[in-house]
């Protein structure tokens, strides 16, 4: 698998060569013969937004270093030594440009942008936009589309214990307790008594989408915030359900 | 939704299967996947994102080798590590370590896996690829 790229032999002892000469024409002569390779590479990494001429450069300048550096004494072939050194230049560069290597804050800036864009995309389509239409408006992958609005679910049902709004001790203190405002429920359903512990909120959204069978936007311009928060309450108050129906059996 | 002692109970040994079509536009599924898991096993985000292009390379010799069929790929998390299988189920199955000597693209994949993750290999009937890839440190 070495061999990919250019035959062992001639070019090892080159190298041998270059790192005692240091002779600047074979230092061209080593770079040139690789290029292929930093060429290779960077077309790896075209299809995340950035031009294949600059990734080639950014990985031609990576393959220079990795000739300036190589040590054959080491036992590795150059055409390891350089794609590792390759790939690693390529990712710095998508970091730095805040892509690619998608670090916890952009995921978070994504997903605050994608709130704004479903809701006037929304708007002006008449229904909600798919995942193709996010990722062409705010110049992300889909997969990254993908990846914020997960990460945007990525309530983790607080422990049972943790307090919600307006209920410091916690909901499971009050778990299986009685509750005036839900007398009228039937009290057979296991869920009832969860239910009645939720936020006002979250308890209408749920009726909304499940009682009345609205779809999510509806939900959002009838109780005036967005779909993405809708789907977020959704998903937390039905995990605080799941838990709550889970300890009680 | 996950409580404490689900997360320690199912610290070790997760096995996540997955078939799909062989087709390159769906590699995004298989990538989105093995982020998950290496999420699952508490990988820094710079080890995600190797796997990321591993799997890539992982899958590429065999979406081009066998175009028709199915890709199945089985994704195991370990203690330390994740562990990622790649074969392709159908008539047209082949490639495998004859192919990927020969086809200089296989063996540019080759390469990069090299860059990117601890091990990798093919099995020994050659229809079956691997990788493994180790958590780099504990976060603190």
């Amino acid at each position: 698998m070495d061999c990919a790229v250019r035959p062992l032999g001639p070019s090892r002892e080159r190298f041998a060569a270059f790192a005692t000469t240091g002779d600047p024409a074979l230092r061209d002569q080593l770079v040139t013969e690789h290029l292929g390779l930093a060429h290779q590479l960077a077309r790896r990494f075209v299809n995340r937004g950035e031009a294949l001429d600059d990734l080639v450069q950014v990985a031609s300048v990576a393959l220079i270093k990795s000739v300036d550096r190589f040590d054959p004494e080491r036992g590795v072939e150059f055409s390891t030594f350089a794609t590792r050194t390759i790939i690693g230049e390529l990712k710095r560069h998508f970091r730095d440009k805040g892509w690619a290597v998608r670090a916890p804050r952009r995921i978070q800036e994504l997903y605050l942008e994608l709130g704004h864009i479903i809701s006037s995309l929304s708007q002006e389509l008449g229904r909600s936009p798919t995942v193709a239409e996010l990722a062409s408006a705010t110049g992300a992958s889909e997969e990254a589309v993908l990846e914020a609005l997960e990460a945007g679910q990525g309530y983790r049902a607080s422990s049972i214990d943790a307090g919600g709004e307006g209920q410091p001790e916690g909901l499971s203190a009050r778990l299986g307790s009685e509750d005036k405002r839900f007398d009228g429920v039937d009290d057979r359903s296991v869920l009832a008594p969860a239910l009645g512990l939720l936020p006002e909120r979250e308890q209408t959204i749920l009726r909304l989408r499940f009682v009345d069978g609205l779809t999510q936007s509806e939900i959002a311009s009838q109780i005036g915030v967005s779909q993405m928060h809708v789907s977020r309450l959704l998903t937390a108050s039905l995990a605080k359900l799941r838990q709550a129906f889970d300890d009680q059996r | 939704m996950t409580s404490t002692t689900d997360r320690e109970a199912g610290q070790v040994g997760d096995v996540i299967e997955l078939s799909l079509p062989v087709a390159a536009d769906l590699l995004v599924v298989v990538r989105l996947t093995a982020a998950a898991v290496a999420s699952r096993a508490e990988f820094n985000v710079e080890d995600i994102e190797d796997l990321r292009l591993a799997v890539d390379e992982l899958c590429l010799p065999l979406v081009r080798s066998a175009p028709e069929g199915r890709l199945v790929l089985r994704f195991i998390r370990t203690a330390d590590s994740v562990e990622i299988t790649a074969c392709v189920d159908g008539p047209e199955a082949s490639g495998g370590p004859d192919a990927a000597s020969h086809d200089p693209e296989d063996a540019l994949s080759a390469q990069i896996l090299d860059a990117l993750v601890d091990e990798h290999g093919w099995d020994g009937t050659g229809s079956r690829c691997w990788l493994r890839k180790r958590r780099s440190s504990l976060p603190v």
